[in-house]
């Protein structure tokens, strides 16, 4: 046997998870059920069994930097199944917001923005810069004639603030996330014998993250939880539904600035292109809409029965993510209304969702797109799943 | 007791009897001609069939009734007709619903019923040999002792014994508790904390000793005396005389080991005295103890005994023993053949003695008791402690003697570490983590604290840390390796055993010795039969209860006083009346011994499992009626066969043996005579028959009271009779025996041995007399039994003496 771990207890790790949404974590007896009838854990060194472990002895190393911890998919059929109620879906949940806190940088803002009391900060932080900006160019005030959103608030000062944020923050900050990630699943697995590759080859990697899309895409791990369908059907909602607005937002970014063609363009314009893009603005609006309201009833349905109760961290996306449908859809149809009271002041609100979704994604519980991806690809990397 | 016997024989068609056989050639075949009464009824156990046998008893002076139906073990109150002797011939059960009519056995005269032939022998001779034996029957008075004196001794003033005293006294017996040391509690008196006894069984709870001890001293029937043991107890149930003495002293009634006893005896013999004189003696002196043959005339009388002497730590062994020389190539030569013992665990890798602060969960509770804990080599808190329940042996157990109470004993104790310290860390490892019942709470509480780590694992290791801490080491542990701990104290957890496993206790002043027998049987437990009959120990009147039994906690052991409590009394309660207490509770009948024919062999005395037996003056057996369980053990080793119940003899069985018809010049229809005990086996042949398993109709089976009671005697009867083999059905014995005497078919198994060879020097077939065991809900392997059984015997062939 291989030399022996010295165990160091970390409690306030436990009591951390604890207040994250594993408050049950201790209530585990270990018989494994859990591993037994997880429908995605791979045979060899099956979840989350091991994990429950590690989390009542405050484990931390075991736990953050786990690979495992990320194939989960919260079906919570472990937990549905577990004879003492421990949970162990709910905890592994805890274990990812908790990761994604210690792998964002700068820590301070990964504190901040899993906190529910500083919500106030975190909405408040677009809201000022967004009235500064209108201050400082004069368009603090609804203007007047047809409805045109740039005449409120200048395309080119909506891209100056959001080209940053999705060009140099976010791939800064995941860039920093995702190479202290990806060195600690590769030592972890190392260390626990889940792979054989000492070293970690990059482009053998990125092999395996494109063979890992089809899953993703597809989404036929999620679909193997028989706890929870609902899930499946809200998730693959909001995942196609934000894959169609990034598709369109591209598009009419490079009508502005390529084609040089302002808009707001026409929904019916039967040569033209739009009417299609603008469809699929529609539907993906529609889409994510539905998809987060669904989202929601399923948890506020369920009662912390089988999907867990959720932390301030579960229920903050999905609200973000329901209000930025709701008021991008909103301001599309008062703006058709010719209602600018209305419309205006919902198009600001819009916009401070999007600011939040862009600039808080790798603290939120969304930068699960990266981590998850990443530990999905790297357990086909590491050999313990076959690449499709 | 000779009475004149007027036999009645009742032969019942119900149940499907009267389909299956045809009563008048039972009636014919079946029942002697000198029997004048014999009556048949479509429901004999119908009022109008028990008239008929009422109306026989007072008109026609019928005493001895002999009922041709189900079996005995059912209906036993309907068939009770007050001082009449009652017998049975199993029709139902052992005939018809375990016998299936096969078409080519069918035959019979014209205008009689067509049925199978072999079925019907077989109803014949149950009949014939319930008549048989009924012949033989007495009936049955009970025992009298003069005085029976219905105090109570308790053995030991903890918590079980106090409870037990309490429970006694409120049942209004008096009670005598004797503790050893100068102060009544016991270790539950040394606690910090108990476990929890009451909903919702998740925090500790302050000692209740307290409360206990108060209420016994104040208890006007109970009297306590400390710093007291016994020297000697003699005498049996309902009069046993106990002479007490200082504790840790010399008595001149202290008792001797048999053999010290023997060796005295011998010299006094030599020097011309005999046992005569060492029965009267000189004057006894604590160098020199009065035989157990000396009654002692200041002797204390009580009824019962309830044993709650305890445990003791077990202590953990450090230093491998070496292994002894052997002195000779015959010392040698015995070792050899002795099967090799387990070596007992050595534990000087997990650092007991070597580190101060390694101590076990025994120290750490007194520690616990006495303050805040704090490491013994600094004095300084311990913050982090680990528990250690199993390592070293290699094997998945835990200590030896570690039961569910190790288990709370170190979830408590984790939470000691818990309380004295907010950030206080305990670690328990175990192999088994035994938390029954409500426990499970606590268990969970425990869980609940997110300072306590639990693992299953192996403790490998414990050494230091060079800076006054410790580091354990531990393999196979649910986190998936091999672990390190640091931890500032270790503890280790270790089991309770037993006080009667290496001392004598009550120090029986028994021909069998002074401490209990065969305590190997059940790692030094003095139960007789653990899961059958709780309380009963190996020497009847004593009642073991709390962790004399098994290990337990607080407040189980409280409730099992409560159950020895009630055991003792209905034992003296028993003895008054004459009957057995257990397990035959209610049993009039008590072993008679004809002493003229007695050779002195003593076989009687050394067989019997509960040291019923001492001796006379002149070495005769000495029976004494109220230590006895009336298995007839001492029956059945008796070579001279002058042992004998009244309902229950040589002479009953034997002759039912004799009455079975053997077809002579038959090479098809054999005979096999099944001794089967009534405690297991029978009852499996009813179950058999309830279940309409079918099984040969060459058997006949008589019901034995234990298989220690079968004398060889029979099997000499049934071989000379004609019968073709012999099989002996009972219980289990050894490790897991279920014999409800402990030892009766282990003994029969000794016996059978010396029975093979009587065979061969006959010329007989070893395979003619075997034994089978069986429990009671494996009677769907009888058929399968039996078949084997005759088909050995159809085999080896038909008994050359038939005819003879």
């Amino acid at each position: 046997m291989a030399n022996s771990y010295l165990v160091e207890p970390d409690v306030n790790f436990v009591k951390q998870l604890k207040t994250m949404g594993g408050e049950t974590l201790k209530k585990c007896y270990q018989c494994a059920t859990c591993s037994v009838v997880c429908p995605i854990s791979p045979d060899d060194r099956p979840f989350p069994r091991k994990e429950m472990i590690a989390a009542q002895w405050g484990l931390k190393d075991k736990l953050v930097g786990n690979m495992d911890v990320w194939l989960c998919h919260h079906c919570n059929d472990c937990s549905t199944y577990c004879p003492r109620g421990a949970k162990p879906g709910d905890l592994l949940n805890a274990v990812r917001a908790y990761s994604i806190q210690k792998y964002a940088w700068p820590s301070w803002l990964a504190r901040i923005v899993p906190d529910a009391r500083f919500w106030w900060l975190l909405l408040g932080i677009p809201v000022a810069i967004f009235l500064f900006i209108l201050g400082v160019t004069g368009h603090l005030h609804i203007p007047e004639g047809e409805i045109e959103f740039a005449h409120f608030f200048p395309t080119l000062l909506v891209d100056i603030i959001f080209v940053p944020l999705a060009t140099f923050w976010i791939p800064l900050v995941f860039g920093i996330g995702i190479y202290r990630f990806m060195k600690d699943i590769h030592a972890n697995a190392v260390a626990e014998g889940k792979t054989r590759r000492k070293e970690l080859n990059v482009p053998d990697f990125l092999k395996t993250v494109i063979c890992t899309l089809p899953t993703i895409l597809s989404h036929n791990k999620f679909s193997q939880c028989s706890q929870n369908k609902g899930r499946y059907l809200s998730h693959i909602l909001v995942f196609f539904s934000f894959l169609g607005l990034f598709v369109v937002t591209n598009i009419f970014f490079v009508a502005l600035y390529i084609l040089r063609a302002p808009g707001p363009y026409p929904i019916f314009d039967p040569i033209g292109i739009t009417t299609p893009v603008k469809l699929l603005a529609l539907v993906s609006g529609i889409g994510l809409l539905v998809g987060s309201l669904l989202m929601l009833s399923n948890r506020l349905k369920d009662r912390g029965e089988n999907i867990g109760k959720g932390s301030y961290f579960d229920w903050s996306l999905i609200l973000v993510v329901l209000g930025l449908a709701a008021t991008g859809l909103l301001s599309w149809f008062t703006r058709l209304l010719h209602i600018p009271s209305l419309a205006y002041p919902i198009y600001f609100t819009h916009l401070v969702f999007v600011f939040c979704l862009f600039a808080y994604l790798p603290f939120s519980k969304l930068a699960h797109l990266v981590y998850r991806t990443l530990a999905m690809a790297y357990s086909r990397y590491s050999e313990r799943e076959p690449c499709e | 007791m000779e009475m004149e016997k007027k036999i009645g024989v009742y032969i019942c068609e119900g149940c499907g009897i009267g389909e299956a056989v045809d009563i008048e050639r039972i009636r014919k075949n079946g029942v002697p001609k000198k029997i004048e009464i014999c009556r048949n009824h479509p429901i004999m156990c119908s009022p109008e069939g028990l008239e008929l046998i009422k109306k026989d008893i007072a008109d026609e002076g019928v005493n001895t009734v002999v009922i041709a139906a189900c079996s005995r073990r059912v209906l036993y109150d309907v068939f009770d007709f007050g001082p009449v002797i009652v017998n049975r011939a199993n029709l139902r059960e052992g005939v018809v619903w375990s016998h299936k009519p096969q078409e080519d056995r069918i035959s019979g005269e014209e205008g009689a019923p067509q049925v199978d032939q072999l079925i019907q022998e077989m109803a014949e001779d149950y009949v014939r040999m319930g008549i048989a034996e009924a012949e033989k029957v007495l009936p049955a008075e009970p025992y009298l002792e003069e005085t029976i004196n219905k105090k109570i001794m308790v053995l030991g003033g903890g918590v079980t014994g106090l409870s037990a005293a309490l429970e006694v006294a409120k049942a209004g017996y008096e009670a005598t508790v004797i503790e050893k040391t100068g102060k009544v509690g016991g270790f539950a008196a040394k606690m910090r904390k108990q476990t929890p006894s009451t909903y919702p069984y998740e925090e500790l709870q302050a000692p209740v000793i307290d409360q206990i001890v108060k209420e016994a001293e104040a208890h006007p029937k109970i009297e306590i005396r400390t710093g007291t043991e016994i020297a000697r107890l003699a005498g049996a149930p309902g009069i046993f005389d106990v002479t007490f003495k200082p504790a840790g002293t010399k008595s001149a009634w202290d008792v001797m080991s048999p053999e010290e006893e023997a060796a005295i005896l011998e010299k006094m013999a030599e020097e011309g005295e005999g046992e005569e004189a060492a029965a009267k003696g000189g004057e006894p002196t604590p160098d020199s103890p009065a035989t157990i043959l000396v009654k002692n005339p200041e002797a204390e009388s009580f009824g019962a005994v309830i044993l709650a002497t305890g445990w003791k730590p077990w202590e953990p062994k450090i230093e491998p023993e070496p292994a002894p020389e052997a002195e000779s190539e015959e010392a040698k030569k015995a070792e050899a053949e002795e099967e090799p013992k387990e070596p007992e665990p050595t534990f000087e890798h997990l650092g007991l003695g070597q580190f101060p602060d390694v101590v076990t969960n025994v120290a750490f509770e007194e520690m616990a008791a006495n303050g805040k804990i704090l490491k013994p080599s600094s004095g300084k808190p311990a913050a982090s402690v680990a528990f250690v329940q199993c390592g070293g042996q290699g094997t998945d157990e835990d200590f030896p003697y570690a039961s569910a109470v190790t288990s709370m004993v170190a979830l408590k104790q984790a939470k000691y570490v818990r309380e004295d310290n907010p950030d206080g860390k305990a670690y328990i490892f175990y192999q088994h983590m035994r938390t029954p019942g409500q426990n499970e709470y606590f268990y969970k509480s425990a869980q609940q604290d997110d300072g306590i780590f639990l693992t299953k694992g192996e403790v490998v290791s414990v050494s230091g840390n060079g800076d006054g801490s410790l580091v354990l080491e531990a393999k196979d542990t649910l986190l998936g390796e091999k672990i390190k701990v640091n931890a500032d104290m270790v503890v280790l957890g270790t089991g309770m055993v037993p006080m009667t496993k290496d001392e004598p206790v009550l120090n029986f002043a028994y021909r069998q010795g002074p401490a209990f027998r065969d305590l190997e049987l059940f790692d030094g437990y003095p139960d007789s039969n653990f899961i059958c009959f709780p309380y009963e120990t190996r020497r009847t009147g004593i009642y073991a209860a709390g962790c004399a039994r098994r290990a337990m906690g607080i407040q189980e052991s409280m409730e099992d006083a409560s159950g020895a409590a009630l055991k003792a009394i209905q034992c003296i309660e028993s003895a008054y009346r004459g009957v057995a207490v257990h397990p035959r509770s209610g049993d009039m009948t008590f072993p008679d011994f004809f002493f003229q024919r007695c050779t002195q062999c003593k076989r009687c005395t050394e067989e019997c499992p509960f040291g019923a037996l001492d001796d006379d003056e002149k070495g005769t057996p000495l029976p004494n009626p109220t230590r006895c369980r009336r298995c007839g053990t001492c029956m059945g080793a008796c070579p001279e066969r002058i042992v004998g119940f009244a309902d229950y003899s040589i002479d009953s069985i034997g002759s039912a043996v004799k009455s079975i018809g053997v077809p002579e010049d038959d090479e098809e229809n054999l005979r096999v005579l099944v001794l089967a005990c009534e405690n297991d086996a029978y009852p499996a042949f009813d179950m058999a028959g309830l279940n309409r398993l079918s099984y040969s109709p060459l058997v006949r089976i008589i019901p034995v009271r234990c298989l220690g009671s079968v004398n060889v005697v029979w099997i000499k009867d049934a071989l000379s009779k004609g019968i073709d083999g012999i099989l002996t059905i009972g219980c289990k014995f050894g490790d897991d025996y279920q014999c409800h005497f402990a030892k009766g078919s282990e003994l029969l198994d000794i016996r059978m041995d010396k029975i093979g060879e009587a065979l061969k020097s006959l010329a007989l077939e070893k395979e003619r007399v075997q034994q089978v065991q069986i429990a009671i809900d494996e009677y769907e392997k009888i058929p399968g039994i039996i078949s084997e059984f005759v088909e050995t015997i159809q085999g080896v062939g038909p008994n050359p003496f038939k005819g003879f």
